[in-house]
């Protein structure tokens, strides 16, 4: 399918011989902002709801083809199974294939989540490490603000099996992708000392905590230039949020959720293997009936199970096929909306952005008033939580620990320990801004200081 | 924040004890009700079943009433109303409260043993990544046995050999025999590989036992079994219970196994999907036991693990107090369930034996609320693709849906097989499976459907020559690479397919593809390739060509 008109096409959910529309079909006229508040008035419409980087979001219609999808399984599970499922999930990862720019799909197996992508990748190097192939002691290179659970799994496969997990520090706030080429670069050099390999490099996308756009096609490129092995990138929040274009990236392995940023239910998400001779080894670690059949084929069936939330994404390119521009238009959309709230945010509190526009995506990092004192991660989630039951304002807070010898930011007198991670997606409103605007001020007016929260 | 409104009806019902109590007790003896439910009630509870259709296939893919299907739904719109505050304030303690509930059922000794996972397969996956890394770690020696039956699920015994094989380990098969007589068949063929096992100087590490085998369908004396391994000085015993929860008794500290299993969606009424793994004692006591999606619990023991493995729908593990309640409807609760199911399934299978001339493939007291029942020899079944065509005939022509068992005939030398009365061999068999929803007329059309073909002289040998005729109208076609393993696959080129026989490809609408379906050997697969690679726009499958 032309890349150029992906984001429009519309297909029809549930359309089980997987023809799809080469061309857009012109739509009679952009969804109304009622219609997407109807799509979206399952949420609740009391909460300023400023965190779709979290767990995304569903609109009603896509919400309906899953049911249809769940219905048609339980009507005559056997019949499904045998007709209607492969078909549906070659569906999709069609249409996957042709949003991330995949050469074939072949390169695309439909999993639950970016954890359980990353989980795949890890148990591969794991046996690597583990069969010789890689040797006790080469290095696997992480960011330091890569997603805690890929963290734990690097551990948890990677450390287990005989490697050395190198973090890449990364500074923050951040102003400029110089900064984040220049740390990873010198991390490379020292994952190389003493003649060790850098078997593989865990590179986020879009990092989760604090939220920033990584340069993710010039560190993958510096990968190569300095032999390392494999590159997996883990851009749990990218479809959707930015553009992705697997071939251009160039990495081994990527990795990102459509139920975050591309209207999917919980959950599913896309991982994208290069093909090359690694592809074959790689293993989902539930093992059925597919066993070597190749990752998209045994992440098709990994026993009975709901799969209706990976047979929905024709039904979610319906979907965005009625926004203006479609995915692209969302996206831009988006990131306008969420730098202009972060700059009303930062410039009404007298703090300032985590990152520059250009480092952000559909969300951005504003930092709080330093008077709130957030002193540490169980702070963050105190106001977090007080934030939710006084103010019903959903927005997740990152604590920023200050390093030694280090001047922190100030805004006035106060160091700046704590950021907001506001999110702006089709469903926001401003007033879901101003709300989060006038619960800080009021905390600050109160002269609350997060000690004085009592934790849940 | 407020309780699911599941909760509510609980106590409307005036249901003071039991479940809906925060403390997860349940009660031992079904509370008495206004009155059981009713046949009209349960047809509606099972409305969304394809009413055209005669269901004799619980076993596959169980089934969900309607009014746990909306506790689902129910808990789905929680979670996407305010999903932060869901994962926050209600997800671990209403997966407590399931695993409560799990853990009466069961007769588990602690919570912590019970954990909440996906489904059977999963739990045999956390099982063999453990034992994998046992392998690699050197706690175990390369050349070390893990046991499993010969029965044993197809999808386990990849898992087996995925993880165990790879690492370093020996499987060993117990070969079993089919049709059984006795549980003593079963015991003395394992009691013999764990001699032949001893003899040759190998420690077993693990035995993995199935409580009912899933194709043939037999239930096993599972505590016998794990009475002998303790004896025999096997380290661990796995019990692979997929099918066992509300099907038959389940007491996990009588039977005593150190891992057990089963899927709830099976037998107990849960929506797709949902299993337990009980694990004998705390997590300290298998401190390297881990749910291979690693998250943020990595570290918390399995329960805590496997309660969150990334965002994810988790409402089937939730809805464990709605299936409590819809069970306890029935007289006798879910004993009465089994017990009723049983002896249907046992009388069902008796008449079609009958009628067909043929045989039970156990005796009752090795069935469940599934029994295998001889399919007349005429048939010609000759191999496991001849009896998914048969089954998908016959869920095409006559719109029932019944899994088909391949049961291969005796070699020269061995004991003669099972024959009907007509003395031809009997090579496949009907799993019958009965649930609440079944009525006798489900199985009067099976038993009409096979007289019909065997009126017409139906035979698969002769359906396979003559290309189309019998073929299933709408069959998928069977795509080379399910059945040829590329990497790391066990290499055996008649692989155990799907739950029943399964095998699955895109269609591609082309008329001859539908006699692909009926290819069996390796030159016809080739052929098919080099045709798809031939066509400009390939098979029209978007594979190639695009």
């Amino acid at each position: 399918m032309d890349r150029r008109h992906r984001d429009d096409s519309a297909d029809n959910g549930g359309d089980a011989n997987g023809q799809r529309e080469k061309r857009p079909r012109p739509a009679p006229r952009a969804i109304s902002a009622a219609e997407i508040a109807e799509e979206f008035a399952h949420h609740d419409s009391s909460v300023a709801r400023i965190n779709n980087g979290s767990f995304g979001s569903c609109p009603a219609s896509v919400l309906a083809a899953q049911r249809s999808w769940q219905l048609q399984f339980l009507r005559q599970p056997d019949e499904f199974y045998f007709n209607r499922l492969q078909p549906g999930l070659f569906h999709s990862r069609a249409l996957v294939k042709d949003i991330i720019n995949a050469a074939d799909v072949d390169e695309v197996a439909l999993v639950d989540n970016a954890t359980t992508a990353a989980a795949i990748v890890l148990q591969h190097a794991s046996w690597a490490f583990a069969e010789g192939a890689f040797r006790k002691g080469d290095a696997v290179v992480m960011l330091h603000y890569a997603y805690g659970a890929v963290k734990k799994s690097i551990h948890a496969y990677v450390a287990r099996a005989g490697g050395h997990v190198i973090e890449v520090p990364l500074p923050f706030p951040v102003s400029s992708n110089e900064e984040i080429v220049r740390e990873f670069r010198k991390t490379l050099e020292l994952g190389k000392a003493n003649g060790r390999r850098v078997r593989l490099a865990v590179i986020d996308h879009v990092t989760s905590m604090p939220s920033v756009v990584i340069p993710v096609k010039e560190l993958t490129r510096i990968c190569r230039e300095e032999g390392v092995d494999q590159v997996f990138v883990d851009a749990a929040h990218a479809i959707g949020s930015v553009e992705v274009d697997v071939q251009d990236i160039g990495a081994d392995f990527y990795t990102s959720n459509l139920h975050k940023w591309f209207f999917c239910p919980p959950s599913v998400a896309f991982l994208y293997t290069k093909k090359c001779s690694a592809s074959s080894c790689l293993h989902h670690p539930v093992v059925s009936h597919e066993y070597g059949n190749g990752l998209p084929l045994e992440s098709g069936w990994i026993g009975t199970r709901d799969y209706s939330s990976q047979l929905v994404v024709p039904s979610v390119m319906e979907f965005i096929g009625r926004f203006e521009g479609g995915i692209e238009g969302i996206r831009k959309r988006n990131h306008e909306k969420v730098v202009e709230m972060g700059k009303m945010l930062a410039e009404a509190w007298g703090t300032f952005l985590g990152s520059p526009p250009e480092m952000c995506c559909s969300m951005i990092m504003v930092g709080l008033p330093g008077c709130l004192r957030v002193s540490g991660e169980k702070d963050a989630m105190k106001l977090r939580s007080f934030l939710r039951e006084k103010f019903k304002v959903e927005v997740p807070i990152y604590y920023q620990p200050p390093k030694d010898g280090e001047v922190l930011e100030k805004d006035g007198n106060n160091c700046v320990t704590g950021y907001v991670r506001i999110s702006h997606n089709v469903y926001n409103a401003e007033g879901d801004y101003h709300r989060l605007r006038d619960a800080v001020h009021n905390l600050v007016a109160d002269g609350y200081k997060c000690d004085m929260l009592s934790s849940k | 924040m407020d309780a699911p409104r599941d909760d509510h009806r609980l106590s409307e019902n005036g249901n003071g004890n039991g479940c809906g109590e925060a403390d997860g007790r349940l009660s031992k003896r079904p509370r008495p009700h206004p009155a059981p439910i009713s046949a009209a009630e349960i047809v509606e509870e099972f409305s969304h079943n394809d009413p055209a259709v005669a269901r004799v296939n619980n076993g596959s893919f169980g089934c969900c009433p309607a009014s746990v299907l909306a506790a689902q739904l129910r808990w789905q719109r929680l979670f996407l109303r305010q999903p932060d505050e869901f994962y926050f304030s209600s997800l671990q303690p209403s997966l407590t409260r399931s695993r409560s509930l799990v853990l009466e059922l069961i007769n588990a000794a602690h919570l912590d043993e019970v954990s909440l996972v996906d489904n059977a397969t999963t739990a045999a996956a956390i099982i063999f990544q453990h034992v994998a890394w046992s392998f690699i770690e050197g706690a175990f020696n390369p050349g070390d046995a893990v046991v499993m039956l010969h029965y044993a699920y197809g999808a386990v015994k990849q898992s087996i050999h995925a993880y165990v094989a790879r690492a370093g380990g020996h499987v060993v098969e117990v070969p079993l025999p089919f049709p059984l007589s006795s549980p003593d068949e079963v015991v003395a063929e394992f009691r013999r590989t764990l001699g032949l096992c001893r003899a040759g100087g190998r420690r077993v590490r693990l035995a993995v036992i199935d409580h009912i085998t899933s194709m043939p369908c037999v239930v096993i004396p599972v505590k016998e079994l794990t009475r002998i391994c303790r004896e025999e000085g096997v380290d661990q015993v796995f019990v692979d219970g997929a099918h066992s929860i509300g099907n038959v008794e389940v007491d996990v500290q009588d039977i005593g196994a150190d891992f057990y299993t089963s899927n709830l969606h099976k037998w107990l009424f849960c929506p797709p999907s949902v299993a337990f793994l009980h694990t004998r004692g705390s997590p300290a006591a298998t401190p390297s036991l881990h749910h291979p999606v690693v998250s943020h619990e990595y570290g918390n023991g399995l329960p805590l693990e496997s309660g969150w493995i990334g965002n994810r729908d988790y409402t089937p593990q939730l809805v464990v107090p709605a299936v409590v309640e819809f069970v306890e409807r029935f007289e006798g609760g879910l004993e009465g369930i089994r017990r009723r199911n049983h002896e249907k399934v046992v009388e069902m299978g008796k008449m079609l034996a009958e009628s067909w001339g043929t045989l039970l493939g156990c005796p009752p007291e090795m069935s469940c609320s599934m029994i295998m029942v001889g399919l007349p020899g005429c048939l010609g079944i000759s191999s496991e693709t001849d009896a998914m065509k048969l089954r998908a005939l016959l869920r095409d022509e006559f719109k029932i849906e019944v899994p088909i068992h391949y049961q291969s005939p005796p070699k020269d030398g061995e004991a003669a097989g099972a024959t009907d009365e007509s003395g031809a061999t009997v090579t496949g068999y009907a799993r019958i499976s009965h649930q609440v929803y079944n009525v006798e007329d489900d199985y009067c059309r099976l038993r009409d459907a096979v007289h019909k073909l065997v009126r017409d002289g139906f035979s698969c040998i002769q359906s396979t020559e003559e290309g189309i005729q019998h073929s299933s109208k709408r069959e998928a076609a069977i795509g080379f690479q399910s059945r040829f393993p590329k990497h790391g696959g066990c290499g055996k080129f008649e692989r155990p397919l799907g739950p029943g026989n399964g095998p699955i490809w895109p269609k591609t609408g082309l008329s001859w593809v539908r006699w692909m379906a009926h290819a069996t050997t390796w030159s016809h697969i080739k052929r098919w390739h080099r045709l798809r690679l031939s066509l400009p726009g390939g098979l029209g499958d978007g594979t190639i060509g695009n």
